[in-house]
């Protein structure tokens, strides 16, 4: 059904931030932080509305857009996270002298991309939506203008995204030029039909591919990821760990369940995702193994963990993926906040010595740090262990049986550099003293959210599986 | 066209092959005096070239802006005919929005040249 009342979840968070951006000027600097809670307002108004749309599958702007229920479990993913960045860059914005008021405009306008992206099947709206995201995301991640590491992160990302970018544009030059059209399941459908322009098909499905697997940072496209994490603001890396991931994954997951299903002479691409999948698994938990900046160990995890979710691909089972992707969500911006925690008035603790002995030091923020740990690394009761198991077992059942060897290889690598945080937060004595800045209860908020999450999806998944179950629904029935 | 395609491939590469065949066949005899900036055959004054403050780029920058989401307004005015109340409303908000960037500018101090 076309209905303009659709478009009104993803109208408040755009009129939010604009409302957010003509606020900031007005705001003089010491009201600056009900910016934040004002954004938060309109995030808790957006999420109500989207839930009041559940099981009524509208499109809207002429069907562009669908508010489906995909779209809204979307919705929610992304609206979850960026409330979660909100909540924990609040006192972090004031200690590490970031306080412009722009970040919560900028965040919403990310958050509206994302909004966008996930919700379409047209190729050049879901290029508007991935637009959006990415301007958003260059600024945020220099937002430490005093920092020069920032600075870097910001210009080094704006470059190789803006390449992306333009690989992504021709690739869908490419596949406008043999359908004639911009929707993806004409597109998929003139690749089946169309025996003589196999080539170029093949070739804008490559460069598509490249594009998208530049944003959600899959192995060969995957060398900007570790310095931009690491120069970033934490809260924003935490933002870039999650936000483009899942919406590059939603716009993935529309696309190749099309695609499996309608197309008989898939082998290349399916060989081409396989061979980024355990490129993506090995390169990212091999390169882990060696850092010692804290950021960069989970820049390199967040790459691994893309390969994960590309074996739910591979395996066509998009109930794991999406369960993969809950999951995910909470336990990264869980560990982010513990690593945000460790923090004082413009000092960060990041490197690996500094967490030697902060598991006594500081109790609350070690144990739950060590629980996201675990969780990362697949251990039972967490919903790291269930996410995996249930990514894996379908893989197996549909036949992947090397892929799923060697992803268990590597989850059995990654162990090694979650665990070893915990050995320094528990097994070293201290080098130096860290003190913390501790009065930060937005931060603890999230993180006992969070654990709260991880044991309730790793104990008892079933009610958010009959949700997932509930959105797959509204993807096209073959 | 092969034809023409040929051609093309044939002196392109054959002028990459005389740029390059320079460089690896050349002898290459250098001295420090010989790396310095050339200037007019004097000896060089100074060490870096001063630096000076573009104010201009922003100007440039909300003028492209501005111009591009002008741009838009020719499309409007084609089927304007065909669809008028929509048609306003719709472009009531676009300008709303260009309004937003307008005072968040101006708010910002962009437009003062002395600051």
């Amino acid at each position: 059904m076309n209905s303009i009342m659709a478009a009104v979840p993803l109208l408040t968070v755009v009129v939010g931030s604009l409302f957010l951006l003509i606020l900031e000027v007005f705001l003089n600097r010491e009201n600056k932080s009900y910016l934040g809670y004002i954004s938060l307002t309109f995030l808790v108004i957006c999420g109500i509305i989207c839930t009041s749309f559940w099981n009524k599958d509208y499109s809207y702007f002429n069907g562009s857009l669908h508010l489906d229920n995909l779209s809204i479990f979307f919705y929610i993913i992304s609206l979850l996270t960026i409330g979660f960045v909100i909540l924990i860059s609040l006192k972090y914005l004031f200690l590490q002298e970031a306080n412009h008021g722009e970040f919560f405009a900028l965040i919403l306008f990310a958050l509206s991309g994302m909004m966008i992206m996930v919700s379409s099947t047209d190729l050049l709206i879901i290029f508007l939506g991935l637009e959006l995201l990415s301007i958003s995301s260059y600024i945020l991640a220099g937002f430490r203008l005093k920092d020069v590491r920032s600075s870097e992160s910001a210009i080094k990302y704006f470059l190789l995204g803006s390449f992306a970018s333009a690989f992504l544009v021709f690739g869908m030059a490419f596949l406008f030029g043999i359908s004639h059209s911009t929707s993806l399941l004409a597109i998929v459908q003139h690749l089946q039909s169309g025996t003589s322009f196999k080539l170029i098909g093949f070739m804008g499905l490559g460069l598509v591919l490249a594009g998208f697997g530049f944003k959600i940072a899959l192995a060969p496209f995957h060398m900007w990821a570790p310095d931009v994490y690491e120069g970033a603001p934490t809260p924003v890396t935490t933002f870039f760990s999650i936000g483009p991931k899942a919406a590059g994954f939603a716009v993935f997951l529309r696309f190749f369940h099309i695609y499996w299903h309608s197309l008989e002479s898939s082998q290349a691409i399916f060989w081409l995702l396989w061979v980024i999948a355990v490129l993506t698994m090995i390169i990212g938990n091999l390169a882990a193994l060696r850092q010692t900046n804290i950021k960069r160990i989970l820049a390199y995890s967040s790459i691994a963990h893309g390969g994960y979710l590309m074996v739910a691909v591979l395996a066509q089972d998009y109930t794991s993926l999406m369960f993969y992707l809950v999951v995910y969500l909470f336990m990264n911006i869980g560990a982010f906040s513990a690593v945000i925690a460790l923090s004082k008035k413009n000092k960060e603790f990041l490197e690996l010595d500094d967490y030697s002995g902060i598991g006594f030091q500081y109790p609350w923020i070690g144990a739950l740090f060590s629980v996201f740990l675990f969780s990362l690394a697949g251990f039972p009761p967490t919903g790291g262990f269930l996410a995996k198991f249930y990514v894996f077992s379908a893989a197996v059942r549909q036949g992947l049986v090397p892929l799923v060897i060697i992803s268990v290889l590597t989850c059995l690598v990654s162990v090694f550099y979650y665990l070893r945080i915990i050995v320094y937060m528990y097994m070293k004595e201290p080098f130096h003293t860290v003190d913390v800045y501790k009065e930060n209860p937005a931060l603890f908020l999230v993180m006992f959210l969070c654990v709260y999450e991880v044991f309730q999806l790793g104990i008892n998944p079933g009610s958010i599986l009959v949700l997932i179950r509930q959105a797959l629904i509204s993807l096209p029935v073959f | 066209m092969i034809e023409l395609f040929l051609v093309f491939l044939i002196f392109g590469s054959l002028g990459i092959l005389l740029i390059l065949m320079n460089k690896i066949l050349g002898p290459r005899k250098t001295n420090p005096k010989k790396e310095k900036p050339f200037e007019c055959g004097s000896p060089y004054l100074q060490d870096k070239v001063n630096t000076l403050p573009i104010k201009y780029y922003l100007v440039a920058v909300l003028f492209l802006l501005f111009d591009i989401e002008v741009v838009f307004f020719f499309p409007w005015a084609m089927i304007f005919r065909e669809m008028q109340p929509k048609a306003f409303i719709i472009m009531f908000f676009y300008i709303v929005i260009l309004l937003v960037g307008f005072v968040y500018a101006w708010k910002k101090g962009a437009f003062e040249w002395e600051r």
